[in-house]
């Protein structure tokens, strides 16, 4: 498999951009091809569903509130619903598993010495696992969302979307609403696969970068929720997750939500840079 | 040579973590290397003449912001009070909201909770409560003026502009008032009026009013108790625009779906001020400037039974909640648990004027006495036994 993307070498010129979406598009091909990534894709779009069916089989009973109440009065909102029950740990595993594995999963099959034998340079094949990662985050939250969308459309009546603040919007800004939160989500998801890659960079046993990710999310949840450490709070990774809510508002919480996207921005560049900086100087053995 | 490529490579990370840092830190570092602001000096008086100009008459410019509260009372810990939308997790940690001013009758004050949000939305004789997590919208029947808390001894009012009037109202003849240094508070230059109560009993320090240098709008409150570097109590603003606000903020229909509850405003807020005038058990207060306390019979079931801390309940109250609306129940969660927590860090007390249970916090101070009244206000416990003594 190594050897099928070291043997498309990028030339210099206006051919590198080709052969760097070539060499993406081999990448891509292997990730989305690979059983347990798609096992895990479809817990995934799999999810939304069975929130969907509970929210169902409840909505009887009289017992619905806040969102769940909005789910079964409009399929829409389940797009939301359910990335606020998966943002907090059901994504950052698929994320972990998929970065984690970037580059320590070549260096424990021993295939990694093979990739760098290629002129492409270290960098730019670091560059390319971590593009090959954001198109995993957008990959996997566009399903959720698209799952969530059908799920909902067909478990429920649809039209006009009530936001949290009371206002009601037509259907299709509703969708419109519901692709900025993908998006934000992504961006979320991505810099938690920065900090994946590093982790990847550092150690040739995946199992051990994924589980250092995994680790992190989980700790940084437990720390989120203790009130006498909240002034961490704004440096952690996990308390910016869940500020997509800011798409449901009127009109729309733009300023939580690029303070967001500013924090992923900074563990992107440190985490990139730290990643970088480690791969390029180490002595690649397996 | 390899070493030293290594070593500048490894400098690539720790120019992002300083630039990253720089990022993070840059607002407060600018606002340091700026210094403090100088506005032209202005006396006490002439400052707090402004600014009750600039809101008695009405003129307080459009404006929209974001306010934030943080409240360190010394409370026990709430660990139940998650969520933006009850009122009573406002009396622990740090608090966003923000709020949208059109005119003394048109403003909008949103409380964001985690996938919820709590709306106060005045527009002239309308004023809507919506809460999105009882998916409730409530009409406040009695207008916005009747909204406002009077003559309470407690920090209740939320946005600065009610704070900041409400310190200058409870001032009265037993405060120094000085000007302390100009302040920057969201990003706007601020005069600083300091109001230091000259009561001894008071367990406040000074009350520390940043007013803006332009429009003389009350930008911030911090409220400092004696012996603490930290603000006890602070409402101000975060960020602040003053500019007409989008108008359908002030517009609100209760969704489809949504539950419609009409309710009053709630009567505490108009508490007669005096003794013995009014029924016993009616809320009243005692004494002058700020050494005044509240004193409040007590409802029965309080600390065992969460319907009985929120509804004016006097007599047999039973521990049904059932009949309760939703909406309601939440705070009523949120008041029982508060009061569980206080209770737990109550202290037998007795004296002359009786016995009962006396919880202190770095501001405010509550007796419980046994025969059933609540006596609180911002002083020492001994202003509180006095209080106590006359029935």
């Amino acid at each position: 498999m190594a050897t099928e993307r070291a043997g498309a070498v990028p030339d210099r010129g206006p051919g590198r951009l080709r052969a760097a979406a070539r060499l993406l598009g081999a990448e891509a091909a292997l990730t989305f091809r690979r059983p347990r990534h798609l096992a895990m894709l479809g817990v995934l779009a799999v999810v939304p569903i069975l929130i969907g069916v509970a929210v169902r089989l409840v909505a009887g009973d009289g017992v619905t509130e806040s969102i769940v109440a909005q789910v079964a009065g409009n399929g829409l909102v389940l797009t939301f619903a359910a990335f606020f029950v998966m943002l907090p740990l059901i994504l950052p595993l698929a994320v972990s598993v998929v970065a984690g594995d970037a580059v320590a999963g070549e260096a424990s099959q021993g295939t990694l010495r093979y990739l760098l034998t290629a002129p492409a340079g270290r960098g730019r094949l670091l560059a390319l696992k971590y593009a090959n990662v954001l198109l995993f985050c957008l990959a996997a939250c566009t399903l959720v969302a698209v799952s969530a969308l059908v799920a909902g459309l067909v478990l429920f009546p649809s039209g006009p979307v009530t936001l949290l603040s009371g206002t009601t919007v037509p259907f299709a800004e509703g969708l419109l609403r519901a692709g900025v939160a993908v998006l934000y989500a992504s961006a979320g998801m991505a810099a938690l696969g920065a900090l994946a890659l590093l982790f990847s960079t550092l150690t040739e046993n995946p199992i051990g970068a994924i589980s250092a990710t995994v680790v992190l999310v989980v700790v940084s949840e437990v720390l989120v929720a203790i009130p006498q450490l909240s002034a961490l709070r704004p440096f952690l990774l996990t308390s910016w997750w869940n500020a997509f809510d800011g798409v449901l508002r009127a009109p729309m919480d733009t300023g939580r939500m690029g303070t967001g996207l500013l924090v992923f921005a900074g563990y992107i560049v440190i985490s990139g840079s730290l990643a970088w900086a480690r791969f390029t100087s180490r002595d690649v053995t397996s | 040579m390899r070493n030293g490529a290594r070593a500048v490579k490894w400098g690539v990370p720790i120019v992002a973590v300083a630039v990253v840092a720089g990022v993070a830190v840059a607002g407060p570092v600018i606002a340091a290397v700026q210094g403090d602001p100088s506005l032209p000096e202005r006396t006490a008086q002439e400052l707090l003449a402004d600014a009750a100009r600039t809101w008695q008459s009405g003129t307080v410019r459009p404006m929209s912001g974001t306010i934030v509260e943080t409240a360190s009372l010394g409370l026990p810990s709430l660990p139940n009070m998650g969520g933006g939308a009850s009122p009573f997790s406002l009396l622990a940690g740090s608090h966003q909201a923000k709020v949208w001013y059109g005119g003394p009758e048109r403003m909008r004050l949103m409380l964001p909770g985690e996938m919820s949000e709590s709306d106060l939305v005045v527009n002239g004789d309308q004023v809507w409560w919506w809460d999105s997590a009882a998916n409730t919208a409530t009409r406040v029947k009695g207008g916005p003026a009747a909204g406002r808390p009077d003559a309470s001894p407690f920090p209740s009012a939320i946005t600065p502009q009610q704070a900041a009037e409400e310190a200058l109202k409870a001032a009265g003849g037993n405060t120094r008032i000085t000007v302390g240094k100009d302040a920057t508070v969201a990003g706007r230059a601020a005069y600083e009026v300091v109001l230091t109560p000259t009561d001894g009993g008071s367990l406040i320090k000074d009350v520390r009013l940043a007013i803006d240098g332009e429009t003389f709008i009350p930008l911030r409150v911090q409220v400092y108790a004696k012996g603490t570097a930290e603000p006890a109590f602070e409402v101000g603003f975060d960020t602040v625009t003053f500019s007409p606000p989008a108008p359908e903020n002030f517009t609100f229909t209760p969704p489809p779906g949504a539950k419609v509850e009409e309710a009053a405003v709630p009567s505490f807020t108009r508490l007669p001020h005096g003794k013995d005038e009014h029924e016993a058990d009616a809320p009243r207060v005692v004494g002058e400037g700020w050494d005044r306390v509240l004193v409040a019979s007590v409802p029965k079931g309080f600390g065992q039974d969460p319907a009985g801390t929120t509804g004016k309940t006097t007599g047999e109250t039973t521990a049904e909640t059932t009949g309760k609306e939703k909406s309601w129940r939440d705070s009523a969660d949120g008041a029982a648990s508060l009061a569980d927590g206080l209770l737990k860090s109550a202290t037998p007390v007795s004296g002359e004027w009786g016995s009962g249970r006396l919880i202190r916090t770095k501001l405010v101070t509550v007796l419980l006495t046994d025969d059933g009244r609540l006596v609180a206000g911002a002083v020492t416990p001994e202003v509180l036994y006095a209080a106590a003594g006359q029935k």
